[in-house]
């Protein structure tokens, strides 16, 4: 029997191959294609951050930074700066006296980095599922939250200070000094029938709400032209509870002035951007849409169809012009950014990472 | 050389071959299972199906009993090819199975399916060990002969009656790390005609392990982790004269368990928490004669399932199936057997994410041939035909060949073909705003090609069994869940194309050395799944492996017995598992080993079993889904009491 040793012995020296993988933590790794191996210094003052909101659940929010001058681009970058993750949806970013506040949806937080190094200052905590950050000084902004509350926030010490209570969902915000006008959807998990969507007015100085305007099933959109009129994107809601609308309102007498309803109940338009100017209206519907202020319905065609693609996120380069669009594929691969110019000509197609929902940009001139 | 030694010394080659690759990446070995010991209470009933050319393995009661306080999920993903994605201890657990998603895994508890009719998958940590005495897998197309769509297998938990005289009580307590407690009362009672078996557990734990939080940079306490589980099972068998069987069957179990965070969202208040209740029953009658043998059962399930997530999601699910299974088999002419079989299943569902209650009605006809041609070759045809509502699907066939060359070697070699279709789900069909009434049932086509070698030294010391099986699926139409283009809402479509590849190995060696007991047991399953077709042209997932289904897994187990002590040591290699269609991110590898020890002091009638178990035993940090955080090194303590009187005639 002795000549049946050696299948045992091949047990133990299996055994000897596995424990020598050593002890390293298994966590979950990345292969960055065409990142730079070493980041310059200062490196993250000109260009353009996407935002990769990650699987909802998965931990996996990410920014890529491409850089201006070279046209480089970096993936992960908070990461690899602060070597820990973002977080778990990463909703938008924002820039602010030099630093980027990144706002992280499922994690209850928003990151504070500086802008130059992206380097952590602050990290902070205490929100409700937080949506979007709106300055009103250099020293008190709004957070809006899918939960419960408006987040007072103190630019100062970068803390919580108080909260307006709101019911439910509240989303993007315009500020028309001293008022800002957050779009108000109404309780999350409620059907759109039983939700009620308006604007709320903020008296900033007070933080009390001083008056609410009645709008079309999820208002999920929010700008303000060179008219000083705000328009208004509703989508109709999730369940196409509605057609969508695009509403303009007088900020002065908080008078709804005009609405055009879309055509079809069928379709959720989203991301509703304005260029520099302020005299042209984007959104997505499918493809990309584009709107003169002054236009007097929804335009009928797109000014780039998505042909196949999962148009996701949408902003326009504030000095460029150049529209930036984000394709999150089928949410569980890596997305694609394409640039448009304003003719819809495609300028340049990179690849970014898992599910770009926005985009922030620092403030000078694209090249 | 005998013919014996040449096979041992193929085995050993092949072993050879595997251990360099494993050096490499990953790697290596196999499959297997225990048939050396079978029950001896078995009753030989032609109703399961022979399936000759297929692929059958049974992990064993003895194996089982080591692990009163495990789940599912544990048992299979230390000693099978099945791998287990988890989400930490007592959350979701998932299986793939040869490549293919959880749905194409059907789990059955004594024939009834336990997958949900919504979902169609299992949560496998929601099985305690202890309901049941084995474990049936059954490997791609052999599942036909049970049912349509299990496109990766059937797992099979049964309970089986044991027909002496006697009484039998177990009970066993067991305590571990984190807060862990397990109770388990095993009851058995009867005679040769009538027989009962009560079994009842109860399981909690807080889970609150330590754990490095990468993203706070220190080591935390799991929050919100703590779970409960808790069933009974009763069963009656009453036989009479040797031919009629008729049982009852009621099992009831009930979970309620808080989801801990990822770890990027640790400490920041989320409250997520599932509780389940399920209630089983089964009459069943059998007819049992030389020539002629009748299985009919009907089975009713009741399932209430309610998951919360802060302000807001708090939404209901509840399904009831009523399940009617009825079989014959004619075993009267030569070398020929034929199993002709009805099953009729309606499924009701009431759902806070349905419009309405929705029902189906699922009716199945099939037949099974088993033909021997000669003494060395066997053949099966299995063919089914599902009719699911008022929509016939195409017919399920499946044809497998099994051929001994040699008389005195017990080796075989097998070969099936088959095709399957899969339907969507309830939740496919009728989710509130996306479901998608139009989908097409997937369509699968396999071809698996196997060999199988066992034997016996004269003396019965030494054992050994071992199988390579290789196989090739394709997917057709797999249902896949994608955003709608202009909104946020997901919809399920035909969309994807799967091939899958893959071979499993497996050998099982006993050895009875100067009274020592030895046991090598070891499961490898290389498996290449990849997606076939974009769905769009900037889609980048052609070719690539599909997310959470790792190439290689390795488990093996050797354990030593003497003198009623017993150790087994257990590894399992998982290799890396991507987290992206387009494989850019992954999951790496990892190795982790178990221990178990202890030792069995009998007094007359009365066993005391002392065991203790340490898992994790390097203490590996180690995640198995992207940020979902799993214990390190954890003990578990059991003791165990046993009272076995076989009455005195």
């Amino acid at each position: 029997m002795r000549k049946y040793f050696p299948l045992f012995g091949t047990f133990l020296f299996l055994s000897l191959i596995f424990f020598s993988c050593g002890k390293q933590a298994i966590r979950e790794i990345t292969v960055d294609p065409g990142s730079p191996d070493t980041i310059p210094t200062d490196y993250y003052q000109h260009g353009i951050f996407v935002i990769n909101e990650g699987n909802y659940n998965w931990g996996n929010a990410s920014i890529s930074f491409v850089d201006y001058n070279t046209g480089a681009i970096t993936q992960n970058v908070f990461d690899k700066e602060n070597g820990r993750d973002l977080g778990d949806v990463a909703q938008c970013m924002k820039i602010f006296n030099g630093k980027g506040y990144i706002v992280v949806n499922n994690s209850n937080r928003i990151e504070v980095v500086d802008i130059k190094t992206f380097k952590s200052i602050k990290t902070i905590t205490g929100f409700y599922s937080p949506r979007n950050i709106s300055f009103i000084n250099s020293s008190k902004a709004y957070v809006t939250n899918l939960q419960s509350n408006i987040s007072i926030l103190d630019l100062r010490s970068n803390e919580i200070t108080g909260s307006i209570p709101v019911e439910g969902w509240t989303e993007n915000q315009v500020l028309y000094d001293p008022y800002m006008f957050v779009t108000a959807i109404g309780e999350y998990r409620e059907p759109s029938f039983r939700r009620n969507p308006m604007i709320l007015v903020i008296d900033t100085r007070t933080d009390l709400i001083i008056d609410t305007i009645p709008t079309g099933k999820e208002p999920i959109g929010l700008i303000m032209d060179n008219q000083h009129k705000l328009w208004v994107l509703c989508s109709g809601g999730y369940d196409y509870f509605e057609a969508p609308s695009l509403i303009r309102i007088d900020p002065g007498n908080r008078k709804i002035e005009e609405v055009f309803t879309f055509s079809t109940t069928q379709t959720v338009p989203s991301r509703l951007s304005i260029n520099t100017s302020g005299d042209t209206l984007y959104f997505l519907n499918g493809g990309i849409y584009q709107m003169p202020i002054c236009e007097r319905g929804i335009p009928i065609h797109p000014l780039v169809n998505a042909n196949g693609r999962l148009f996701y996120g949408l902003s326009v380069h504030p000095s460029s012009g150049f529209i930036f669009v984000s394709d999150a594929l089928d949410y569980v691969q890596n997305g694609m950014v394409y640039q448009y110019n304003t003719s819809g000509t495609l300028i340049r197609q990179f690849s970014v990472g898992r599910i770009p929902g926005s985009f922030c940009f620092t403030t000078d001139s694209l090249r | 050389m005998s013919k014996n030694n040449h096979f041992l010394l193929l085995i050993f080659v092949i072993q050879v071959i595997c251990v360099p690759l494993g050096a490499g990446l990953s790697v290596n070995a196999q499959n297997l299972k225990d048939t050396l010991r079978l029950p001896e209470f078995e009753v030989k009933s032609g109703f399961i199906s022979d399936n000759q050319g297929f692929k059958r393995e049974k992990l064993d009661s003895v194996l089982l009993l080591k692990h009163l306080d495990a789940d599912l999920s544990e048992i299979l993903s230390r000693n099978s090819v099945i791998f287990i994605k988890s989400y930490g201890n007592g959350t979701l657990a998932t299986p793939s199975f040869r490549g293919t998603t959880a749905q194409h895994t059907q789990v059955e508890w004594n024939g009834i399916n336990l997958n949900s009719p919504m979902l169609g998958q299992m949560d496998l940590s929601q099985i305690p060990v202890s309901q049941f005495d084995e474990i049936e897998i059954l490997y791609g197309a052999a599942g036909i002969s049970r049912t349509g769509g299990a496109f990766g297998g059937v797992i099979n938990l049964a309970t089986n009656p044991d027909w002496n005289e006697r009484i039998k009580v177990t009970l066993a307590q067991s305590l571990g790390s984190f807060d862990t407690y397990s109770t388990n009362f095993n009851l058995m009672a009867g005679n040769k005609n009538i027989q009962s078996r009560t079994k009842a557990n109860f399981t909690s734990s807080l889970n609150d392990f330590l754990y490095y939080n990468d993203y706070l940079g220190t080591k935390v306490r799991q929050e919100n982790a703590s779970c409960l589980q808790t069933g009974i099972t009763q069963e009656v068998f009453w036989k009479i004269k040797d031919k009629h069987i008729i049982s009852g069957r009621l099992w009831y179990n009930y979970s309620d368990r808080n989801l801990p965070p990822t770890a990027t969202d640790y400490g920041q208040g989320h409250i997520e928490k599932q509780k389940e209740k399920a209630l089983r029953a089964v009459l069943e009658y059998k007819y049992v004669e030389r020539k002629f043998n009748i299985m009919a059962k009907s089975c009713l399930v009741d399932q209430y399932m309610n998951y919360y997530l802060d302000t807001t999601i708090n939404t209901t699910h509840k399904y009831c199936s009523w399940i009617n299974r009825i079989r014959f088999s004619y075993l009267g002419i030569r070398n020929l057997t034929i199993k002709p079989g009805i099953d009729f299943t309606r499924d009701w569902v009431n759902s806070d994410s349905y419009d309405g209650i929705k029902t189906r009605n699922t009716t199945s006809i099939l037949a099974e041939i088993n033909y021997d041609i000669g003494k060395k070759i066997k053949t099966s045809l299995v063919i089914r035909e599902d009719v699911i509502d008022d929509k016939f699907l195409p017919v399920i066939p499946a044809l497998g060949l099994e051929y001994a060359p040699l008389y005195d070697v017990d080796w075989k070699l097998t070969i099936n073909l088959a095709r399957n279709y899969r339907y969507p789900t309830l939740n496919d069909l009728y989710w509130s705003l996306t479901g998608n009434p139009d989908l097409k049932p997937e369509t699968n086509y396999s071809v698996e090609v196997g060999t199988w070698y066992h034997w016996l030294s004269g003396n019965r010391k030494f054992f050994i069994e071992s199988s390579l099986t290789g196989y090739y699926s394709w997917i057709y139409d797999m249902i896949t869940w994608q955003p709608i283009e202009g909104s946020n809402l997901w919809e399920p479509e035909n969309i994807d194309e799967i091939l899958a590849r893959g071979l499993e190995l497996g050998l099982n060696l006993k050895y009875d050395l100067w009274g020592f007991d030895l046991n090598w047991l070891t499961n490898y399953s290389f498996c290449k799944s990849t997606y076939e077709k974009a769905s769009s042209e900037y889609d980048n997932k052609i070719g690539k492996q599909l997310i959470y289904v790792p190439v290689n897994n390795l488990n093996s187990t050797i354990s030593v017995e003497r003198w009623r002590f017993f150790l087994k040591y257990n590894f399992c290699y998982t290799s890396a598992r991507y987290t992206g269609k387009d494989n850019l991110s992954m999951m790496p590898g990892y190795t982790l080993s178990n221990i178990l020890a202890g030792k069995n002091i009998s007094m007359r009638n009365f066993m005391l079993s002392l065991q203790v178990e340490i898992n994790n035993l390097f203490n590996l940090d180690y995640q198995s889904v992207a940020n979902r955080p799993m214990p390190g090194i954890n003990y578990y303590f059991t003791v165990k009491l046993s009272f076995d009187n076989p009455f005195k005639k």
